[in-house]
């Protein structure tokens, strides 16, 4: 239970500079998640909570306190490696027993029991206790490795893809797990995943990193619906969000925005909406990005008014639910459609945006400028900040 | 058809492995037959004699070959001693740290075992006398550091790469300090190869002639240079010489076929890396 804080952390190896700056502030009982590309620094952030890997500059804080000098021992923190760590030489039980059976965290023999139970019940694992880690699959080593956590009141949880190697099933129901268990544990949990579900569920707030920088934190609402930039955007969502290049004009009454498809200029009407009209106006603004989710764009197999016509790419199932992908030329566009349709490769299709809710990027600095409904947002993010 | 032609190859295989063990072996079985000759016996080449156990009594009974086999002990195993003491914290360093020319410090230290013996067993005998090493139990330990200290560390090494560093770190994060993790977590995993290692380094020290035969000379006299006492200025008693060998032999025979199994594995399985 405690307070980290990062104080403008940097961390090179060799010439790749894996963090450049990273400040962020994880508070008492949050779940925080680190979320980002492969190769961002994700869990080089996680070992230099963890006093593993030594910061060449920044400061490490623990409820305020400075650990930069704090050997990784000492720190009281449970980790949970993405490649396990298991010891190989001892049992799923002796395993998880290692941290209360170390001479700084000594605990007694039946308590050690009880804990490792209760640990065994959580995962699901209860008849894997006496095996060695080489008997196991790697879902079930995964479990044993955040077995190993749980069994101890740390100061913080880090967290490194703990669910990556899990089947589908049990992956979504120990997202659950986690995030009640977190919840009644009362411990500060650092969480590093690539897996925007696995942020979007259970990130009391989400930190974006990339190439060793914190892009944006807050929570999942609101980087979702008002992400800082095109980065952020494409990160959270699946399908990807639609980034489409528009030219604005008209006036103050009405502003449309012209997209090329295929060649011919479209031009798709902008509803009117106080702040993205205010926003234009003030920025004078003619060319814009607008993000528009998949889920935001409508279709037609006939012509139909005020949709354009593209022509497939692609229609591929993702579960429940299918994905379309109509070539504009230059780009593409996502959308999502039902499954079982019969669409076929190079058939025309014809496109709706609803660009009332689109997402206006700079074209140029490719940051978040304004949405449509923002006000909306702004409430909802500052409404889970409360909680 | 096929199953003819690979039953044909097994023959044939089987035939030469068994030309090569009795080229192998036969040397021994003679050398083992003649420790039970007596002196007038021992130029037979019939496999009739009389058996008798009089070189035995004379080898082991009334000669010092006992204290032969002591120093022997004495100095391979504190060679191979030294060598974990020393080889084991020198493998996790080469294995796990970046320090300037780490590989050329290794390859250095392989290097050792290509030279030939003889090459630099002069000069250190002048070295050896100048600093009164010569013809001490520490002079030849430190000798044989050449015969068991690149094979340990190499072996270890290559174990040590196969422990996958974040193992360390859960055990750092779990509360351990360096040293209990080195002999709680790592040592156990090491351990086949250490074991080979050791085992396969204290054979090589224990046959070593060379170092001891210049050396050494009377106060520190391992076995394998004492067998050449046997052979007399005026007479040559082979069948005590053979005797003295066959019983130098057995240690070694002993302890390889105890872990055969791991000698093995053990030396493969760490340095072959897929």
């Amino acid at each position: 239970m405690a307070r980290i804080e990062l104080e403008n952390i940097k961390k090179a190896f060799g010439k790749v500079q894996a963090l450049d700056g990273v400040t962020f502030e994880v508070k008492d009982k949050e779940f925080f998640v680190l979320f980002g590309p492969a190769g961002a620094g994700k869990t080089t952030i996680l070992n230099c909570i963890a006093g593993i890997a030594m910061p060449e500059e920044g400061v490490v804080k623990f409820d305020g306190e400075v650990m930069n000098l704090t050997d990784p021992a000492h720190r009281n923190v449970a980790m949970v490696f993405e490649n396990y760590a298991l010891y190989p030489q001892m049992t799923v039980y002796d395993n998880m027993a290692s941290a209360l059976r170390s001479k700084l965290y000594k605990t007694d023999e039946a308590e050690i029991k009880e804990r490792i139970q209760r640990a065994a019940k959580i995962m699901k694992m209860e008849n894997l206790l006496e095996r060695l880690p080489s008997q196991l699959s790697n879902g079930q080593k995964q479990r044993v490795a955040m077995g190993r956590a749980l069994v101890r009141t740390p100061n913080v949880f880090l967290m490194d893809e703990p669910l990556a190697h899990l089947d589908a099933k049990l992956r979504n129901s120990m997202r659950t797990e986690l995030k009640e268990m977190q919840a009644n544990l009362g411990t500060t949990c650092i969480y590093v995943t690539h897996d925007f579900m696995e942020a979007m569920a259970l990130g009391d707030r989400i930190a974006i990193i990339k190439e060793g920088k914190i892009v944006q934190i807050g929570t999942s609402d609101e980087i979702y619906y008002m992400p800082c930039n095109e980065f952020t955007a494409s990160l959270m969502g699946d399908p990807e969000i639609n980034i489409i290049e528009a030219e604005i004009s008209g006036s103050a009454d009405e502003y449309t925005a012209d997209i090329r498809v295929n060649g011919d200029t479209v031009t798709v009407p902008l509803p009117k909406d106080g702040a993205v009209y205010e926003k234009i106006d003030d920025m004078g603004l003619k060319r814009a990005h607008l993000g528009i989710r998949p889920q935001n764009v409508k279709y037609a197999f006939e012509p139909t008014d005020g949709y354009f016509k593209t022509t497939v790419y692609s229609y591929e199932s993702i579960g429940n639910k299918s994905v379309i992908v109509a070539e504009c030329g230059a780009y593409q566009i996502r959308m999502i459609a039902p499954n079982g349709l019969n669409v076929a490769i190079d058939s025309d299709v014809y496109i709706r945006l609803e660009t009332d809710h689109a997402i206006f990027f700079d074209s140029e600095t490719k940051k978040y400028i304004v949405r449509y409904d923002e006000a909306t947002y702004v409430a909802l993010a500052a409404s889970e900040m409360e909680e | 058809m096929k199953d003819n032609k690979q039953k044909a190859l097994n023959i044939v295989m089987n035939i030469l492995l068994i030309i090569y063990a009795v080229f192998a072996l036969f040397p021994l079985l003679w050398m083992i037959l003649i420790s039970f000759k007596s002196d007038t016996e021992v130029f037979s080449t019939t496999f009739l004699f009389h058996p008798t156990l009089a070189n035995y009594q004379e080898v082991l009974l009334r000669s010092d070959y006992a204290s032969y086999i002591i120093d022997s002990v004495i100095v391979s195993g504190g060679a191979v001693l030294v060598s974990i003491i020393v080889g084991v914290p020198a493998a996790y360093a080469l294995a796990r740290y970046q320090f300037p020319r780490k590989e050329d410090l290794a390859f250095q230290i392989l290097s050792y075992k290509f030279a030939p013996e003889i090459l630099v067993v002069l000069p250190l005998f002048m070295i050896y006398q100048k600093i009164g090493l010569y013809d001490s139990y520490v002079g030849l330990i430190w000798v044989y550091q050449l015969i068991s200290l690149p094979l340990l560390i190499w072996v270890v090494r290559g174990y040590f790469e196969d422990i996958s560093v974040e193992i360390e770190y859960a055990a750092q994060v779990d509360g351990y300090s360096w040293y209990q993790i080195f002999f709680k977590m790592l040592v156990p995993l090491i351990k086949p190869g250490l074991v080979s290692s050791a085992l396969l380094a204290f054979i090589f020290a224990w046959n070593s002639f060379t170092f001891p035969l210049i050396l050494s000379s009377n106060k520190v006299y391992p076995v394998t240079v004492a067998i050449m006492k046997y052979l007399g200025t005026d007479s040559a008693h082979y069948g005590q010489l053979a005797v003295a060998s066959t019983v130098s032999a057995l240690p070694a025979v002993i302890f390889a076929l105890c872990i055969q199994k791991h000698l093995v594995r053990g030396l493969s399985f760490g340095a072959v890396k897929g």
